[in-house]
């Protein structure tokens, strides 16, 4: 065997645990939900008698969702981390050149272009996927809370915005899930290998592939290397406070968003009622 | 000879011994004769029902029967109406131990003992019914030893039951069907009086109308079931929708036939569904139908006082549940509408915005896809590699 091909980290640990608990989470919260939207459906009530019950699926739904919450606010603060102390490029951000890259990569599959557009660190793809998921959640996260607490809700809302919610989280996952079965099963699954996100690593035959710019950057020196140690010390400092205190709003937020509202009585009154007669008994 | 002869002559006693015994014997047998000579007298020849009404049409005759009094006067037209007369029924096929003038005594020492006694007669010809009804919250009642439980007669009487199910229908006749109510009222006569003021039940008693349910349509006949029960709870949106979904009666009223399909739509529709098909038994805290709509006091929805059409009715119902519910509340049920631009816009453009969103950005993405399928067979085939 040849000399080990070079790799390049493209997904540290923490990031691939991030998107196994997302994976978890996802196919769970579409698990428990899909067929709270499709009771007549076989497979729903498969699923309901496999897990014991319509009540047991609430249950798995809004543990899972508080996981999904708790997993944003991780992600926000990385960003916040990412933005603020280690000043990094904006690689995810949306630009002009990604609509260029899917018109290249579209007229490249149709063979009217010869070769295909060099991208960065994130495709034109995947960066739709991550908007999306931002959409996706923005939607869920919103939607649910109205569903999760309706009576404190339609104190500020019309009460039509609760079937409405309901219907837009319905329609919202419906599409989360065929986008995820099309869109990333292909491109990660068939197109691209699914390694990537077990190992974090890719070769650099990969990355010249996939993306070639950021390897010329990584090349070239001047991708990004972080700050020097002492300003990254003095921006820690600033920023760990911050991120403590704004962790403990949002926790709250979501200890608020979970305990609100005793929705409903767990139990009606049974039928108190008289069915006995009151009159005596005829006489044949 | 040899024992006369040792014996000598019986003494005289002996043989007034063997004359009581033998009169003793004569009057038992004599005494017994009616009770047991009967059926051989009358084999064949059954007495007639005008043998029995020459006497029982006499008005004011009655049985005492421990602290009870039964009457035992048969009207004789209306017996002859009845569908046990028509039948050519005897007497005598249910009243069996009678069949002769002294009849044998009565030994029940209430009306209602008496009944029980004869109750086992309507099993003769009545087997299914009979059987049903033995799987009933009557029989359990009756069982539990309460005094009150009904036994066959007390809703057939039957020196005057008339015909219920029609010759060639076969079915439940109209007035039947219109007498039902009433029986009932004999003794729930507190659900009688709120189904009398219901949409259904004014609609049954005052106009004679046939499409809407009259007792047995929800509780069933013979085998009724006890109603408190989670299991009857859980089964209502199907009871209801027996009716509720047929076209060929909900058109001529305008109502919508989609009530449980709304129903099972909503939140508590889908949840009593799935619930239901799982655990059938459990209750559920979830609503139904008759938690809004009422029981046996059902109104109709736009009612001004009650209907549930109207917002501040229907929070009324919301907060037996939902105790901490204001006016907006209501509006989160759709109300059995299907959302159109008209009713529940705002529910109707979401599922709009994803019934086109969906098929327009998966379409776009296997569009997407199957280009690049494309592009990679195409390269194959010429043995180009792009890198």
């Amino acid at each position: 065997m040849s000399a080990k091909p070079k790799t390049y980290e493209r997904f540290p640990l923490a990031r691939r645990i991030e998107h196994w608990i997302l994976v978890l989470s996802f196919v769970t919260l579409a698990g428990t939900g899909l067929p709270q939207k499709y009771p007549n459906s076989p497979v729903s009530i498969f699923i309901v008698r496999t897990l014991g019950g319509i009540e047991n699926l609430y249950d798995i739904h809004h543990f899972m969702s508080v996981i999904v919450m708790l997993a944003v606010i991780y992600h926000l603060l990385t960003i916040a981390y990412h933005v603020f102390v280690l000043r990094s490029k904006w690689s995810m951000m949306l630009s002009l050149q990604d609509v260029k890259d899917a018109i290249q990569v579209l007229l490249y599959n149709l063979r009217i272009k010869k070769s295909p557009p060099k991208m960065g660190r994130y495709t034109f793809d995947e960066k739709f996927e991550y908007w999306a998921f931002v959409w996706g959640y923005s939607i869920m996260g919103i939607t649910g809370f109205i569903m999760w607490n309706p009576i404190t809700a339609t104190k500020f809302v019309p009460g039509e915005f609760v079937p409405a919610a309901k219907a837009a989280h319905g329609g919202e996952a419906v599409l989360a899930v065929l986008a995820i079965l099309v869109w990333h099963m292909y491109h990660v699954g068939i197109k691209r290998s699914a390694k990537l996100m077990f190992s974090g690593k890719q070769t650099e035959e990969e990355m010249l592939d996939e993306h070639p710019l950021e390897l010329e950057e990584i090349k070239a020196g001047v991708a990004d290397r972080g700050p020097d140690p002492v300003t990254l010390r003095k921006r820690q400092m600033i920023f760990f406070p911050v991120a403590a205190l704004m962790t403990i709003v949002m926790l709250t937020g979501v200890y608020k968003y979970i305990t609100t509202e005793e929705t409903a009585l767990t139990t009606i009154p049974p039928i108190s009622t008289t069915v006995e007669s009151p009159l005596q008994t005829p006489q044949p | 000879m040899r024992l006369r002869t040792r014996l000598g002559p019986p003494p005289f006693w002996i043989l007034g011994l063997l004359l009581v015994l033998g009169m003793l014997f004569f009057i038992m047998t004599f005494l017994a004769t009616p009770i047991q000579a009967a059926p051989d007298a009358y084999q064949g020849e059954q007495p007639s029902n005008d043998f029995c009404l020459a006497c029982h049409q006499e008005e004011g005759i009655a049985l005492t029967l421990g602290s009870d009094s039964l009457p035992v006067t048969i009207n004789p037209t209306l017996f002859g109406l009845s569908v046990h007369a028509e039948e050519g029924i005897n007497c005598v096929d249910c009243h069996t131990n009678i069949s002769e003038y002294p009849h044998p005594d009565v030994q029940a020492k209430s009306v209602h003992d008496f009944s029980v006694e004869l109750n086992v007669s309507c099993k003769d010809c009545h087997e299914e019914q009979y059987s049903n009804a033995q799987d009933s919250i009557h029989q359990k009642a009756f069982d539990e030893g309460k005094a009150n439980a009904p036994l066959c007669s007390n809703c057939h009487n039957p020196h005057t039951q008339g015909r219920v199910i029609g010759t060639e229908s076969k079915q439940l006749t109209i007035s039947a069907r219109l007498h039902i109510p009433e029986t009932c009222a004999q003794c729930h006569s507190d659900k009688y009086e709120q189904y009398k003021t219901s949409v259904h039940g004014k609609a049954l008693t005052e106009e004679g109308n046939i499409d809407v349910p009259t007792c047995t349509d929800c509780h069933g006949v013979h085998n009724i079931q006890d109603p408190t029960t989670a299991s009857f709870r859980n089964t209502t949106p199907a009871l209801c929708a027996d009716c509720h979904d047929n076209a060929g009666i909900m058109d001529k009223y305008g109502i919508s036939t989609n009530v449980l399909e709304t129903y099972v739509a909503d939140f508590h529709g889908t949840n009593v569904k799935l619930f239901g098909d799982q655990s059938p038994d459990e209750p559920t805290n979830k609503a139904v139908c008759t938690d809004c709509h009422g029981v046996h006091d059902i109104a109709k929805v736009d009612n001004p006082e009650t209907g549930i059409a109207l917002r501040e009715n229907l929070l009324v119902k919301c907060q037996r549940c939902h105790p901490d519910a204001t006016a907006n509340f209501p509006g989160a049920w759709m109300s059995h509408y299907v959302p159109s631009p008209q009713h529940y816009p705002i529910v109707y453009y979401v599922n709009l915005f994803y019934k086109i969103m969906i098929p327009t950005i998966i379409g776009g993405m296997i569009f997407f896809i199957l280009t690049d399928i494309y592009r990679r067979i195409a390269s194959r085939g010429k043995g180009v590699q792009h890198s």
